[in-house]
């Protein structure tokens, strides 16, 4: 749930998604779910060039399985919260494990 | 006329087309209509063209489902290719169903001629669309003309010529190839032509207002374009169903006497020829009717006000349940299935209807090959069958209110949220536990969130925002939404329930070698599921630095868990108690404190600080080892908040006596050769911003001998030449100097005894840091950096004798040279900025770079 709960914060900053068959998509984050599924408004390809069958999509919704990186926005981004948040949800881990 | 007295007129010249749907040349009423020639022809002016609308391009299958003029020849049986045919007409009736229902368009057709025949009488009205037929009216045919149909109906059975003359007289040209839509059709005409007059004078007006409901529906669907659509014949399959038919396919005549009764036996005895045939439907309707004295008209209401209160709301609901099957037709046929049951005669409830059907459709099946009758009465047994099961599911119509459907509703849904939600996760604490990221964030970014330092309900509130986003946005400004509400109370309860049922997440079946790990939206079924191995890193400790470094980090992160279980403890503190609060809350608020006593004192612990110091040890001290990590440097701040006054001295005095031990002391002495690498800088920036602020912070408000007292270790126990060329002690040397000073000339006086300590001292730490003031400056002089050693040369100039004063100014004379002569070719800004750090020094001594310019 770190992991949703953390993209949960980024929604309606701009992120930019890299897929696992090299496709990366700049746009904002509109909602993301417990599969990390993704969806982008005003959504564009880095590199239209490439990938132009992408230019006509400004939504997209992004399946969370094909995603390999996430480009986020640092200023976004808190990262003693999120340790404190990564500790937690370890020791939750740790606690179900027992 | 021919010679021999034929018919010499072929029969696309007779105002039907071969092409057109129907029984090609063979036509079932040429041989009847031989003699009244003349009179067929006047009929071509009144005929009301419902040929002509039929979908031309829809008989594909007609000859094949008809027989056609192939199996019309008696070749016999090897060419029955219509009794093969006929055993998948229900396929292809499917299929007729399935491609009426995808062109919708193609329904309203058939209300276009009604309109554009304006010769026709008893059709006028239908011009317009909100026309409601006289469905009540029916009755009123009956009653007028019983005899003449009564007679029709029952000569047509033996002799065919009455029947035909009175087709005749209401105008449809007998000698046409017909269908049995046109036939129907016709005798629709007929029926209307008859009685028109008394229709409208009869039927009350605020009657019209009960039936718009099934009309539009009706007027569309009673005539599909396709003739072997269900529609002309709904009436005669309809009563089907409610007819102790044991079998269904029965031969011709038993099936003519079935649907004989409807009709004739009316006139005279409505009320009794309505009942026996549906008992059970009629005592239902009866019920809500209000007694009618004149026999006759209830008998017309009878059937047509039931159907107002009935289809309306089933209609829809009807769809809902048959989303595949009929999704076009299955409306009407849903329609055509209650009125069937309901009232025997098919045109009353149908409103405009087909009151010769009965009669002619004999006719017509008799004209038919045998085979033909054979696939007809097949396919008309199954679409009898198919209509008696969608009348047997939607009998229960309406059987549920909105409200049941919205209790269902929230039973399913309180299913989906214990089957989501996991066990014992619910409480607020877990919650923030589980989302606690961007709870906090939420709360810290000023999210349009409650935050989650509030009280414990509102956590569980927000639980709805995690299955619904969409209202999680909008939960604040949401109005008084009674529904919504009773939903999140419900979805409260839910969790509640799910808490109190725990569920496994995982099932071994007995036997088996695996498991079956559940997943759901709140824990996806994780793809690996490792086992940790109890005893790994036991072997690891002879290595004695990487347990060190491990030691170190587990230290960190029990500070970090202790630290988190205060503030989560801090969250719960119970309201404060008075004189008057109830022993309970006393007695939580006492838990409470022993609580936060324990886990101090667990805190105490974890930061190591209490271990024995060990000068001779190779290792330092476990606090400062805590300390030379980024995450550890960052707790400190958090662990002063937590700790008591004394508490924050024995760090402050840990941290000094240390000081040379600090990694950020340490490895960072700067040379005027080599600048420090980043990571030393980084972490010596990091912290200058977050050990020293608290210690500053501390140090400020101690009172001198604690000064004393640190100034005294720091001169005692460190290596007072790598403290001075550090960044970090050269910070904490200014903090010391600097408070000193402050108390000093702040004007409670203190004891001059310490005063004499603290000068003593301080001379002390000037001839220390006298000899390395040439190599206090971090780089060359192009590093701005300098600022602090500038800050500590004058809390030293403040405090330092003249003699002192000049000491130091011989020190650093070649810097402040050094750094004036630079700035001169600096823009102004910046040029500025550095003299004025070299005026901090200078004016602490009574001097000014402006003195040197």
């Amino acid at each position: 749930m770190l992991f949703f709960s953390f993209f949960k914060t980024l929604v309606d900053h701009e992120i930019t998604v890299e897929l696992k068959n090299e496709v990366c998509i700049r746009g904002t984050l509109k909602s993301v779910d417990q599969y990390l599924n993704i969806k982008l408004d005003n959504a564009e390809a880095t590199d239209e060039l490439r990938w132009p069958h992408l230019c006509s999509t400004r939504d997209m919704f992004i399946r969370g399985s094909v995603v390999r990186y996430v480009h986020l926005p640092s200023s976004a981004v808190d990262t003693a919260l999120l340790e404190d948040a990564t500790r937690r949800e370890a020791e939750a881990a740790k606690g179900k494990a027992k | 006329m021919s010679f021999f007295g034929f018919d010499t007129n072929l029969p696309r010249d007779k105002g039907h087309s071969t092409n057109a749907p129907g029984f090609g040349h063979h036509d079932a009423f040429a041989g009847l209509g031989g003699g009244v020639d003349g009179d067929a022809i006047d009929f071509e002016e009144t005929y009301d063209g419902l040929g002509e609308q039929l979908d031309e391009t829809n008989d594909a299958f007609n000859d094949d489902t008809f027989g056609g003029p192939t199996s019309q020849q008696g070749v016999g049986k090897d060419f029955d290719f219509a009794g093969e045919t006929s055993k998948i007409a229900g396929t292809i009736h499917e299929e007729q169903m399935l491609f009426q229902a995808r062109q919708p368009p193609s329904q309203q057709k058939p209300s276009i001629p009604y309109a554009s025949k304006p010769a026709r009488t008893g059709y006028e009205s239908y011009n317009n669309p909100e026309y409601i037929p006289q469905l009540e009216a029916r009755a009123d045919i009956w009653g007028l003309k019983p005899k003449q149909s009564t007679a029709a109906a029952k000569q047509s059975e033996i002799e065919p010529e009455p029947l035909l003359q009175s087709h005749q007289l209401t105008g449809v040209p007998a000698r046409k190839m017909m269908s049995l839509d046109e036939v129907e059709a016709m005798m629709r005409g007929q029926s209307f032509q008859d009685a028109p007059v008394p229709m409208m004078s009869q039927a009350p007006p605020q009657s019209y207002g009960q039936q718009p409901a099934p009309f539009p529906h009706q007027m569309p669907h009673g005539q599909p374009p396709y003739p072997g659509m269900p529609g002309q014949f709904a009436p005669h399959i309809l009563q089907r169903p409610q007819q102790p038919h044991p079998q269904q396919g029965p031969p011709r005549q038993q099936q003519i006497h079935a649907e004989l009764p409807a009709q004739p036996i009316h006139p005279q005895q409505p009320q009794q020829s309505q009942q026996p045939q549906h008992p059970a439907m009629l005592q239902r309707q009866r019920q809500q009717q209000p007694p009618v004295s004149q026999p006759q008209s209830q008998s017309q209401r009878q059937t047509p006000q039931p159907a107002p209160h009935q289809r309306p709301p089933s209609q829809p609901r009807q769809i809902l349940q048959n989303p595949n099957r009929l999704s076009g037709h299955g409306q009407p046929m849903m329609q055509q299935a209650h009125p069937g049951p309901r009232g025997s005669f098919p045109g009353h409830s149908r409103g405009p209807s087909f009151p010769g059907m009965v009669i002619t459709h004999p006719e017509q099946l008799m004209a038919l090959s045998k085979e033909e009758r054979e696939a007809y009465l097949e396919e008309d047994a199954k679409r009898a069958k198919r209509n008696h099961k969608i009348f047997e599911l939607s009998k229960d119509n309406g059987l549920m209110t909105p409200q049941d459907k919205n209790f269902i509703t929230r039973i399913q849904l309180q299913q989906l949220m214990s089957a989501t939600g996991n066990l014992d996760e619910k409480s607020p604490e877990a919650q923030i536990a589980e989302d606690f990221y961007y709870q906090v964030f939420s709360s810290i970014r000023g999210a349009p969130r409650q935050n989650p330092h509030q009280p414990a309900n509102q956590f569980a509130q927000t639980y709805l925002f995690q299955t619904n986003s969409r209202f999680g946005a909008r939960r604040q400004g949401r109005g008084g939404d009674n529904h919504m509400q009773r939903m999140e109370q419900q979805v409260q309860r839910a969790v509640e329930a799910a808490k109190a049922k725990p569920k496994g997440k995982q099932l071994v079946i007995e036997g088996s070698l695996g498991k079956i790990s559940f997943s759901n939206s709140k824990t996806p079924r994780p793809l690996l599921n490792l086992k940790r191995p109890e005893t790994g890193d036991k072997l690891k400790q002879n290595k004695s630095l990487v347990a060190d470094r491990k030691d170190t980090l587990r230290n960190i992160e029990a500070v970090y868990m202790t630290l988190m279980h205060l503030e989560d403890h801090d969250r719960t503190r119970p309201p404060a108690i008075a004189d008057g609060s109830p022993p309970e809350a006393i007695q939580a608020h006492m838990e409470w404190r022993t609580k936060t006593e324990d886990l101090h004192k667990k805190l105490w612990q974890d930061i190591k600080i209490m271990e024995p110091i060990n000068p001779q040890s190779t290792t330092p001290h476990p606090f400062i080892s805590i300390l030379s990590f980024a995450k550890g440097k960052k707790a400190i701040q958090r662990i002063f908040s937590h700790i008591d006054e004394q508490e924050r001295i024995t760090v402050v005095t840990m941290i000094v006596v240390h000081l040379d031990q600090l990694s950020v002391v340490a490895h960072a002495v700067t040379s005027q050769d080599e600048p420090l690498s980043l990571t030393i800088r980084e972490e010596v920036e990091l912290f200058l911003a977050t050990v020293i602020p608290p210690l500053f912070a501390h140090i400020s408000e101690s009172p001198l001998n604690i000064i004393i007292g640190l100034l005294g270790l720091v001169l005692d126990r460190t290596n007072m030449h790598i403290v001075a060329r550090t960044k970090v002690g050269m910070s904490l040397l200014t903090i010391l100097i600097s408070r000193a000073e402050l108390l000093k000339q702040s004007p409670p006086k203190l004891d001059p005894s310490d005063w004499e300590h603290w000068t003593e001292l301080y001379n002390r730490l000037f001839d220390v840091v006298e000899p390395v003031l040439p190599v206090i400056f971090p780089g060359n002089v192009n590093d701005t950096d300098d600022m602090y050693v500038w800050q500590f040369l004058a809390s030293m100039g403040v405090g330092a004798s003249p003699e002192q004063q000049q000491r130091l100014v011989l020190g650093v004379k070649d810097r402040v040279m050094e750094t004036v002569t630079v700035s001169k070719a600096l823009p102004a800004e910046m040029a500025g900025a550095r003299l004025a750090n070299v005026n901090l020094f200078m004016r602490a001594i009574g001097l000014d770079v402006e003195l040197l310019g």
